[in-house]
């Protein structure tokens, strides 16, 4: 019994560390450019199917993750460079509401080119693995679990204490002034749109080796990762990489408690649910439409 | 002609093909195609009503349609009332059950009401899948795991033209009552919350329960689709009530245009006709996600009023030239 818990909490582990690098993709674009992305789902969907595909054409196992992240990149950075500038100074709600229409246009993509069928990414680092309390732990979900640290470390480096960073923190204020003071908008924010489609691109390989390749779950995967990053009030990224971690845990945990585990998939819902109630207990009424 | 006299003989005209020409004149799945279609206006009709009236984003009202089918259903199999009837109460109830999700929820707005709704949807979702449909079973849940006992129809209605015929004059009632409160008490109501809640309150309007009215209104109409789209289908499949079609049917409401129930038939019309209508032609169905998500996009960015603003506005200009 313990052992299985073990084994539950080390697959939830490695789960929520996918949540929590979707949830510090998604902070990290919304801090700087005030879009919600729903479409990071999709992004990372689309970088690892595109990772498959090269795969599928003979490419070598690094150049296909190289391509999925690259993938990531130009998916998000075409959105971010294209589109999304024309809502720039419109209401958050609408900015995370049109990022639905490039949910769309990418399932659409993604399901017009590769039919549905079962597909799987293995990686090499599937086959080693390291004997943890009793439990056989793979290298993929330690990459996991560190990856997201290293991010989380690294983002919350780079937004602290770079000029890039600055930049960004000063966009996220308040776009008008920040383009006053000269900082270049459209460079800082573009560059946003290319570290969060990376993070899209790398969530979204380990994501299809650790839980499964398909396009829809996939893209779906977003909902738990604006769960965590609600958790962290979708401004910091320490406690987001918790919410995500408690999330993955506390689902993979609830497959042990027969009563329940049909339900456990519901866990990032209410827990992101709950965190939004929690969050605006003292809310009042506002004045303007404005949110 | 006087413009609303105009408008009002469209309309009415409109409902009449429905309801007697249309039936007659299709095929049998064409008839099924056409019913799913105005279920779904009325759920997108819903929607707007929240998002025109109040601003305020929904993504769970697939959800809400399938919590209306549940009941529906239920009463259906246990009960022994008249489909009709069923068919009220499951409107009824839906619509509490909405405003009581939305109670906590009354003083969020923006950009986390709709991450609350998202998070309701994938709920549902999920329970929908682990608990399934009723289908005649035992129990409370009222599942078998092999049915095919069909939900009763009205005994007027039972072949599917009459029940497109029936479909049709019920989603034209709750575009009236639609209209109704958009031109009266309510309707004037929620456009001082929309401006600014503390004034609409100083001006002594009850903020919280015309705010739980909307939702009510919205969940009644979501409640009355289900439990149609429950007669229309016979049973009811879970994977029809999945969040990402909430999604969808929230961005085609967008599309359609949410400030009148013309643009709520439009929304219908893209997320039941338009994939049918592709599927006949031999189209692949992925391309209409394309071009919905294309159409979203600039929907949001030029047309505001959607698709059914442009239409109202051409028509109007039209009637203005003959006067």
């Amino acid at each position: 019994m313990l052992n299985a818990l073990a084994l539950f909490f080390v697959s939830g582990l490695a789960v929520g560390s996918l949540y929590a690098l979707g949830g510090v993709g998604l902070v990290i674009l919304f801090r700087s450019t005030g879009v919600l992305n729903f479409s990071y789902g999709a992004i990372a969907a689309f970088s690892a199917m595109f990772a498959w595909q090269l795969i599928q054409w003979g490419f070598t196992a690094p150049l296909a993750w190289i391509g999925a992240i690259l993938a990531g990149i130009s998916s998000s950075v075409v959105y971010g460079r294209l589109v999304s500038p024309r809502f720039a100074w419109r209401e958050p709600t609408v900015k995370a509401i049109s990022t639905l229409g490039y949910i769309l246009i990418l399932i659409g993509l993604m399901d017009f080119i590769w039919e549905d069928t079962l597909r799987k990414i293995e990686l090499p680092t599937d086959k080693i693995g390291v004997l943890l309390l009793g439990v056989r732990i793979t290298v993929t979900r330690i990459v996991a679990f560190v990856g997201t640290i290293s991010a989380v470390y690294g983002m919350t480096e780079f937004l602290g204490r770079t000029r890039v960073g600055l930049n960004m923190r000063a966009l996220s204020d308040n776009r008008n002034h920040a383009a006053l003071l000269g900082i270049p908008v459209v460079k800082t924010e573009t560059l946003a749109w290319g570290i969060s489609g990376a993070l899209a691109g790398f969530t979204g390989l380990l994501f299809a080796n650790l839980v499964r390749l398909e396009p829809n779950v996939i893209t779906f995967m977003v909902i738990p990762a604006i769960a965590a990053a609600i958790c962290g009030k979708l401004e910091s990224l320490s406690m987001t990489f918790v919410g995500g971690l408690v999330i993955g845990v506390t689902e993979a945990l609830l497959t042990v408690y027969k009563p329940l585990a049909p339900l456990r998939s519901m866990v990032p819902f209410v827990a992101a649910g709950l965190a939004i109630l929690w969050l605006q207990r003292n809310s009042r009424l506002i004045f303007a439409t404005g949110d | 002609m006087n413009v609303k006299l105009l408008r009002f003989v469209l309309q009415f005209s409109l409902l009449l093909l429905i309801v007697l020409v249309l039936p007659l004149v299709v095929g049998s799945l064409w008839v099924k195609v056409a019913t799913s279609t105005i279920i779904f206006a009325l759920a997108a009709s819903g929607l707007s009503v929240l998002y025109a009236q109040l601003g305020l984003v929904n993504l769970c009202q697939i959800a809400l349609v399938g919590i209306g089918g549940w009941i529906a259903l239920r009463l259906n199999y246990a009960t022994e009332l008249p489909p009709t009837f069923i068919l009220a109460l499951a409107g009824i109830a839906t619509s509490l059950i909405s405003a009581l999700l939305a109670l906590p929820a009354l003083r969020i707005r923006g950009l986390y009401l709709a991450l609350l709704t998202l998070m309701a949807a994938g709920a549902f979702q999920i329970l929908f899948t682990a608990y399934q449909f009723p289908n005649g079973g035992d129990g409370f849940w009222g599942v078998a795991p092999q049915s095919a006992i069909a939900a009763r129809r009205p005994l007027f209605a039972l072949t599917d033209e009459a029940y497109l015929s029936f479909t049709a004059i019920v989603v034209a009632l709750g575009f009236v009552l639609v209209a109704y409160h958009r031109a009266t008490l309510p309707g004037r109501a929620w456009a001082m919350i929309k401006q600014s809640e503390a004034s609409a309150m100083a001006a002594g309007i009850n903020v919280v329960l015309f705010k739980l009215w909307a939702f009510a209104l919205s969940g009644f109409l979501a409640g009355i689709a289900g439990g149609l789209l429950a007669g229309e289908l016979g049973q009811l499949d879970a994977r029809s009530f999945i969040a990402g079609d909430g999604i969808l049917l929230f961005a085609l409401a967008v599309v359609g245009g949410v400030y009148s129930w013309v643009g709520a038939v439009i929304a219908g019309l893209l997320f039941k006709f338009l994939p049918a209508l592709f599927n006949d032609f031999g189209v692949s169905t992925d391309l209409t996600m394309i071009v919905f998500g294309a159409a979203l996009l600039h929907a949001i960015m030029t047309a505001p009023r959607g698709i059914a603003g442009q239409l109202i506005d051409t028509i109007n200009s039209m009637g203005v030239r003959h006067d």
